[in-house]
C-alpha cells in the first residue's frame, strides 16, 4: 500500500511538471504579437526594409521564426536535454550557465536564514512552551503578531539605514566586486559574510519567530494528548516525558513547514535581494524581466516550480516515513 | 432582514470581544482616512514643484518632512497612501472569498468532474512560485490598478477553495442537507441556500485575512517598481524613498512614514481576522494560527494566508475530508 501511494504521489507530481513548463511556456506569449520588434524597437534612422531584415535576423536568431507550436516542441525537446535555451542577452549566453551562476549566490542567503531560523526558532518555541503563560510565552506572541505586519523589506530598509549607514557596522549595499573577486581564501569568505549580514538577519526575524510560534503551538498540542498524561500517570521522569514523548512528536509540523520553506529557498526573497543590490536569483529575475529576456524568465520560473515540486514530494513522503497513519485507509 | 440583523450580531460580537474592538477601531480609522483624504492632507501629494521644501525634517509645517528628490509632503502621500492600499486589499480579499467560496462549493459539493478539474487547477498554482508569477503577469498584461486587483485575485483564490471544499465533504453529510435533498431540492438551491451558510464564517475571516496579505503584497510589488505607476502607495513611497538617497542623507521621516502606514493598514485588518477567526472556531483561543502569514513577503504569501486556515482542519473540523491531492498528507 505504501508503495502504490510513492509512485501515485510521483507520477502525479510528473503531470503537475508537465502542465507547469506548458503554462510557463505560454503566459509569457500572451499579448505579444512580434517578439522581435519587442526585442528590437525601431531606431530613428532605419528604413523599412533594413527594419524588415533586422527583425527576420532577429527571429532567426532566437527562433521565433517557426510557428507556436514548433516553438514549443523545439523548447521541450531542448528541456528533455536538459537546455533551458539561451537568454537574448548579447552574446547569448544560456540559460541554465547564467542561474547556475546566480544559485549559490541566493543559496548563501537562504540557507542560512533558514538554519538560523530553524535554530533558534524551534529553542525559542520550546522555551516558550515550556514556560506557557509566562513572560516568555507572552513576549513571543506579542512579537509574532507585531513581527507579521512588517514587511520584510521594511525591516531592510531600516537595518540597511541603521546598521548600514548610521553606525556604518555593515555594508549597507553589496559589495559590487563581491562576486568577481571572490576565492575560497579566509579575507574573501570574510567578506561575504560581511555583505550578507544585512539581508539575512533581515530576513532571519521573521523566521526565527515563525519558527518559534509553530514549535511552541506544536509541543503545546502535543503535550494535551492522553499519552502524555500516560507517561506522566507511569510516574517518568519530567526529562524523558519532555524529550522523549513530547519533542519527538511535536516534530510532524516542524517538518511540513520547513519543507515549505524550502521551496521558498531560492525563490523567496526577490525583494530582499533588490533591496541590498545582492547578486542571487531575485535580482537576475529582475533583470530578465526589466529587459523582457523570456528565455530566462521562462528558466528561472520552470526550476523555481520544478524545486516545489520536489520539496513538496520530498516532505510528503517523509512524512509518510514518519507518521505511518497517512497512508492508512486506502480510498483517500 | 434577517441577514443583515445576523450581520449585525457578528459585528457586535466581535465589538464585545476587547482585541476586536481594536480592530474595527482602527480599520474605520483608516476607512476615514481614505475617504477623507483630500480633506486631511495639508499639500498636493502629486506636487513635485516645490524645489525650495525638498527633504525638510518633520516640522509643524510638513508634519512628517518632506521627500528630498521632489519635496513632496510625506504626510499627504502617507494619507493618499492609504487609498491605494484598502481599495487594492478590500476589493481583492471581497473578489477571493466570492470566488474561492463559489468554486470550493462546486467542488465539494458537486464532487466528479468538477471536482477534480477545479482541485487539479489548485495543485498546479500551488506549485508555481506566485512573486515571480505576478511579476510576469504584470509584465504581460500591463501594471494597471485594476489588472493589479484581477492578478491577485486569479492567484489568491485557491488556498481558500482547498479549505472551504474540505468544509464542504463535511457539510454535504449533515442531517439538514440530506433532509433538504430528500424533500427534492435542487442542487443549486442546495448550495445557496444550505451549503454556502455554513461557510460564511469563513469567508469572513478570509477576506480580513487576505486583505492584510494582499496589501503587504501590493505594498512589495509596488516597492519593486512593478505596481501602478501613476499610483501613490506607500510601496513606492518607500521604493523612491530608497532610490532618492534617503539611506544616505538620514531622511529617517521618508522610510518610516509608509513603513508604518502598511504597519497599521496590516496589523488592523489581521486583528480583525484573528478575532473572527477565535470567535468562529472557540477552541483555537490564543494559540493563533496566523504566525504563518506574512512570514515575510516571500513568493508564496497568497498561499501563506490560506495554509493558516489548514489548521482549521488539522483541529478536526473536517476530520474526515482531506484537502487537495498534493497536501492532503499535511491536513
Amino acid at each position: 500500500m505504501k508503495y502504490t501511494y510513492v509512485i501515485k504521489r510521483i507520477l502525479y507530481s510528473v503531470f503537475v511538471f508537465a502542465v507547469v513548463i506548458t503554462l510557463n511556456f505560454f503566459i509569457p506569449r500572451i499579448g505579444v504579437d512580434d517578439p522581435a520588434e519587442r526585442y528590437y524597437p525601431p531606431q530613428g534612422n532605419m528604413s523599412e526594409i533594413e527594419y524588415e531584415i533586422i527583425k527576420q535576423v532577429t527571429r532567426k536568431q532566437y527562433g521565433f521564426h517557426v510557428s507556436t507550436w514548433q516553438q514549443y516542441t523545439n523548447y521541450l525537446e531542448g528541456l528533455s536535454r536538459g537546455d533551458l535555451g539561451s537568454s537574448f542577452r548579447p552574446g547569448s549566453p544560456s540559460v541554465l550557465g547564467l542561474i547556475l551562476e546566480r544559485l549559490p549566490w541566493t543559496l548563501v542567503l537562504s540557507v542560512s536564514t533558514m538554519l538560523i531560523g530553524l535554530i533558534t526558532g524551534v529553542l525559542f518555541g520550546v522555551l516558550a512552551a515550556v514556560k506557557r503563560g509566562r513572560w516568555q510565552d507572552t513576549m513571543l506572541l506579542n512579537a509574532s503578531t507585531i513581527m507579521i505586519a512588517l514587511p520584510s523589506f521594511f525591516i531592510a530598509l531600516i537595518l540597511s539605514f541603521y546598521l548600514g549607514f548610521e553606525l556604518e557596522v555593515f555594508p549597507a549595499y553589496t559589495d559590487p566586486n563581491m562576486v568577481s573577486s571572490f576565492s575560497w581564501a579566509l579575507e574573501s569568505i570574510r567578506r561575504v559574510a560581511q555583505n550578507a549580514a544585512l539581508p539575512v538577519l533581515s530576513m532571519v526575524v521573521g523566521s526565527v519567530i515563525s519558527y518559534a510560534q509553530g514549535t511552541r503551538n506544536a509541543v503545546i498540542a502535543v503535550t494535551n494528548e492522553d499519552f502524555v498524561l500516560t507517561a506522566r500517570a507511569k510516574g517518568l521522569k519530567q526529562g524523558t516525558i519532555r524529550y522523549k514523548h513530547i519533542l519527538r512528536n511535536s516534530m510532524l509540523p516542524i517538518v511540513t513547514s520547513l519543507g515549505m520553506s524550502i521551496s521558498g529557498l531560492i525563490g523567496g526573497q526577490v525583494v530582499i535581494e533588490q533591496v541590498f543590490n545582492w547578486n542571487g536569483m531575485g535580482t537576475l529575475f529582475l533583470e530578465a524581466n526589466n529587459s523582457n529576456d523570456y528565455p530566462l524568465m521562462m528558466g528561472i520560473m520552470i526550476l523555481l516550480s520544478g524545486f516545489t515540486i520536489v520539496a513538496i514530494l520530498v516532505t510528503d513522503l517523509v512524512y509518510v516515513l514518519l507518521d505511518p497513519r497517512v497512508t492508512v485507509g486506502d480510498k483517500r | 432582514m434577517k441577514k443583515i440583523r445576523s450581520i449585525g450580531a457578528f459585528i457586535q460580537r466581535i465589538w464585545s470581544h476587547k482585541q476586536g474592538k481594536i480592530g474595527i477601531i482602527m480599520v474605520g480609522f483608516l476607512v476615514l482616512v481614505a475617504v477623507l483624504a483630500p480633506l486631511i492632507a495639508p499639500y498636493d501629494p502629486y506636487d513635485v514643484s516645490q524645489r525650495a521644501a525638498k527633504g525638510l525634517p518633520p516640522s509643524s509645517h510638513h508634519l512628517l518632512g518632506t521627500s528630498i528628490s521632489t519635496g513632496q509632503d510625506i504626510f499627504s502621500m502617507l494619507v493618499y497612501g492609504t487609498r491605494v492600499s484598502l481599495i487594492v486589499g478590500v476589493t481583492s480579499g471581497v473578489c477571493i472569498a466570492f470566488v474561492g467560496s463559489i468554486l470550493g462549493v462546486a467542488a465539494g459539493y458537486l464532487g466528479g468532474f468538477v471536482d477534480s478539474i477545479i482541485m487539479r487547477i489548485v495543485d498546479i498554482m500551488l506549485v508555481i512560485p506566485t512573486l515571480p508569477l505576478v511579476i510576469v503577469l504584470t509584465n504581460v498584461l500591463g501594471r494597471d490598478f485594476w489588472i493589479i486587483i484581477l492578478i491577485f485575485v486569479a492567484l489568491g483564490w485557491t488556498g481558500l477553495a482547498r479549505t472551504i471544499r474540505s468544509l464542504v465533504l463535511v457539510l454535504k453529510n449533515s442531517n439538514y442537507v440530506k433532509a433538504a435533498e430528500l424533500a427534492g431540492a435542487s442542487r443549486w438551491h442546495v448550495m445557496v441556500r444550505h451549503i454556502l451558510p455554513g461557510t460564511s464564517h469563513l469567508l469572513i475571516m478570509s477576506t480580513a485575512l487576505s486583505s492584510a496579505g494582499i496589501m503587504v503584497a501590493e505594498a512589495g510589488l509596488s516597492f519593486l517598481g512593478l505596481g501602478d505607476p501613476t499610483a501613490i502607495s506607500w510601496g513606492k513611497m518607500l521604493a523612491d524613498a530608497q532610490g532618492g538617497g534617503a539611506l544616505l542623507f538620514g531622511a529617517w521621516w521618508w522610510i518610516l512614514a509608509p513603513g508604518l502606514g502598511i504597519f497599521l493598514a496590516v496589523f488592523s485588518f489581521m486583528r480583525l481576522g484573528i478575532v473572527m477567526e477565535e470567535i468562529a472556531n472557540p477552541r483555537m483561543k490564543q494559540t493563533s494560527s496566523v504566525y504563518k502569514i506574512f512570514k515575510s513577503l516571500d513568493s508564496s504569501y497568497i498561499a501563506d494566508v490560506f495554509n493558516s486556515m489548514d489548521e482549521y482542519e488539522q483541529l478536526g473540523v473536517t476530520e474526515s475530508a482531506g484537502g487537495g491531492e498534493t497536501r492532503e498528507t499535511n491536513a
